[in-house]
Order: C-alpha cells, then sequence, then structure tokens
C-alpha cells in the first residue's frame, strides 16, 4: 500500500493534466474524487478551478496532505484527455496499480503534437472548407486554404515566442484582412469578405464558449466566468484585428469597401 | 446539401487534427460537425431565423456528441469542441466591426445583436442538450 501523500500526488497529476488539456471542471473534479476513492482514501476534499487544484486528504489522520496546483490556460490537446480518461476508467475498475498508473500517466503526458507542416496544412484545408461552405466560390476557397495555411504558420511562430494570446488574435486577424483586401484591389475575381470569414474560423473562441457554458451549467460559476471572458475577449480582438486594417484601407485608399 | 455536408465534415475533420483527436474518433468528431451543420441549415430551409436555427442545430449536435461519447466511452468534449465551430457565428464578427468602420450605426447593431444572440443560442443549446439525463443515452449505448 502506497502512502497518501503519493496517491493525491498521483490523482492532482492525472487532473492537471486534464485541466491542463481543455477538460471541463466538473470531469476534473470528478476523476480525481474517484481515483481517490478507488485507491482507498478517506476524508479528501477536492476543489477545482479553470487554472488551479486544491486538494487534501486524510485530514483527520497522521498522515495528512494537501496540494495546491497551479495550471496555466493551455492549448487543447483532446488526444491526452482521451488517453487520461481511459486511465482514470481504468484505476476506478482497481486493475492499475499505483506504480503502473504513474507510467501509463507519463506516456498520456508524451503523446505527441502533430508537426507544424501537418497543422499548417490541416489549418488550411478546414478554412477552405469552411470559406465554401460560407458562401465563397472555388477560388475564395483556394485562398483561404493559403491564408489559413499561413495563419497557423503565424500562430505557431508567436506560441514559441511566447507572444501573448490577444496579440496574436488581433495580427492574425489583421494579416487576413489586409491579404486579402490586397488580393480584392490586385483585381482578382474574389469575394474578400468570404475569404475573411472562412480563414477566420481557427481563431474563434469557439472551444472557450462551449467549456464556459459546461462549466457554468455544471455550478461552476467562477471558472464559467474565466473562460466566457476569455471568449468576449479573443472575439474582441478579432473584431479589433480586422476593424485596424479596415480603417487604414479606407483612410489610405479612400471610399467605401464593397461589403 | 451532400456537397455541404461532404465540406463540413472534411473542415470538422481537418480542426480534429489540429486539437489532437485520436485518430480512431476522427470519422465520429467530423461526423457530429457535418450533422450539425446540416441541421442547421434545414431548420434555416424550414423558416427559423438565424438565432433559432442556432439554437436548434446546436441542441441537436450535443445530443449526437452525447451519442457518440456514450458509444465510443469517451469525453463529450471529444465531439462536441471540434464540431461547434460550424456554427460559432465568425461572419456575424466580422460583419459588425465592418459596419462599424462603414459608420453604418443600423446596421452595426444589428449585427453586433445578432452575433450576440447567436452566441447565446449556442449556450442555451448546449444547455438544453446536456439537460438530457445521462441514462437515456446509456441505454441508447446498450
Amino acid at each position: 500500500m502506497s502512502d497518501s501523500k503519493e496517491i493525491l500526488t498521483l490523482a492532482v497529476e492525472i487532473g492537471d493534466v486534464l485541466l491542463r488539456n481543455g477538460g471541463e471542471i466538473y470531469r476534473v473534479e470528478d476523476t480525481i474524487l474517484h481515483i481517490l476513492d478507488a485507491y482507498g482514501l478517506a476524508e479528501y476534499d477536492v476543489y477545482v478551478l479553470s487554472n488551479g487544484i486544491f486538494a487534501s486528504a486524510n485530514e483527520q489522520k497522521e498522515d495528512a496532505c494537501s496540494i495546491v496546483r497551479h495550471v496555466p490556460l493551455g492549448d487543447v490537446h483532446l488526444g491526452r484527455i482521451a488517453a487520461v480518461n481511459q486511465l482514470s476508467r481504468e484505476i476506478s475498475a482497481g486493475t492499475c496499480s499505483v506504480s503502473n498508473a504513474w507510467e501509463r500517466l507519463n506516456a498520456c503526458k508524451a503523446i505527441p503534437v502533430q508537426s507544424p507542416f501537418v497543422q499548417e496544412i490541416c489549418c488550411g484545408i478546414g478554412c477552405a472548407c469552411f470559406c465554401s461552405i460560407f458562401g465563397g466560390g472555388p477560388p475564395d476557397a483556394f485562398f483561404s486554404f493559403v491564408l489559413g495555411f499561413f495563419l497557423q504558420y503565424l500562430r505557431l511562430h508567436q506560441q514559441a515566442h511566447g507572444t501573448s494570446k490577444f496579440l496574436t488574435n488581433i495580427i492574425g486577424s489583421a494579416f487576413l484582412t489586409a491579404s486579402s483586401l490586397t488580393l480584392m484591389r490586385l483585381g482578382l475575381p474574389v469575394l474578400h469578405d468570404k475569404i475573411v470569414i472562412g480563414s477566420i474560423v481557427p481563431l474563434l473562441p469557439g472551444i472557450a464558449l462551449t467549456t464556459s457554458i459546461r462549466d457554468l451549467f455544471g455550478g461552476d460559476y467562477l471558472s464559467g466566468a474565466i473562460h466566457l471572458l476569455d471568449a468576449l475577449l479573443t472575439a474582441m480582438c478579432i473584431a479589433l484585428g480586422v476593424g485596424m486594417v479596415m480603417i487604414g484601407y479606407r483612410d489610405l485608399m479612400g471610399g467605401a469597401i464593397l461589403p | 446539401m451532400i456537397l455541404q455536408f461532404v465540406l463540413a465534415m472534411i473542415a470538422t475533420a481537418s480542426f480534429a487534427v489540429l486539437f489532437c483527436v485520436p485518430k480512431d474518433q476522427f470519422l465520429f468528431s467530423s461526423l457530429t460537425g457535418a450533422l450539425g451543420w446540416i441541421g442547421y441549415l434545414i431548420f434555416y430551409g424550414l423558416g427559423c431565423g438565424t438565432v433559432t436555427a442556432s439554437l436548434l442545430a446546436t441542441f441537436f449536435l450535443t445530443i449526437v456528441s452525447r451519442f457518440f461519447a456514450a458509444i465510443r466511452k469517451n469525453p463529450v468534449t471529444l465531439y462536441l469542441v471540434t464540431s461547434i465551430f460550424t456554427l460559432v457565428p465568425g461572419a456575424g464578427i466580422y460583419y459588425t466591426s465592418y459596419y462599424f468602420i462603414m459608420d453604418d450605426m443600423a446596421s452595426f447593431a444589428a449585427k453586433g445583436m445578432e452575433t450576440f444572440k447567436i452566441a447565446g443560442a449556442i449556450a442555451v443549446g448546449i444547455i438544453f442538450g446536456f439537460s438530457i439525463p445521462q441514462k437515456v443515452f446509456h441505454w441508447k449505448a446498450r
């Protein structure tokens, strides 16, 4: 029987992976509680926020222990969530020892992200498809592909340099708008608004919105509010990026942009 | 309609790659996205406004995600998060800032309100979708 400190650390570490990669609060809390329960700890308590975990166990006993963990808002990696979900399922069923669970957890954490090139290509394809379902024609979809490709390149580049997410969103949407206005200005037969709408999709706060609603619905108002604020600010940054370029275009080139 | 379905599926699938969905779940993620989008088009075609259509489509999409989550024994997030992108009002954000810059305040207010309403509709759709007891899905899964 391992000591309670190790079990608590394991449980919180598993919760950490879930939270960091985009799991919702209710699930993180539930998973930690199930694991503590499965390994026979008593009198535990867990409090999870969207950027932190607080947990304690065996409060009345000799080996009382507690953990505070800061979890920064990170990128979504659903593969890790699925793998950790499977792991916690097995722990709850009692088919996974503590040392085995540590190994499995480290394997889950090591699941790689896609290579930059694959990400750029996929982002491009996604943008092209969104452009055509939102009403763009084949040439618009083609330019959306190109812009989506470079947008993802830009985002990865910014991420590697630790630029703030807000700045990345402003620069990204400004880049898209500027490029599509340039294409229009060059006289190409494109719908500049459809190109932007298609290729702007990767920047949209779809995940933040979804997570925030699910947190609010689960009664975690604070975490829900944090994600909701994130979603609103992201949307405003996108609007700001688009708006700045349009003002520049209107003032430099003169005259209105056709919608 | 079939073309729209296929395109929505490819779009969701490529976003699934970006969010590192496990390979064996690609099909289900992209199917959810495509069904959500087709649902939106159908409800819109039946004469619902954009807001109502978004609400119903999100509701439908949440149910589909929960169903897949139950039969594939995976978190709902896997299917919901990737497929919601077809419904998030990106066009609304774009046109809102466009009308703002163009000093067309009437259109700006209308588009801005519509964007907020769609975001709210998505929220309500997800909440309704999650209000269905879990039991229903486990019964279906069996």
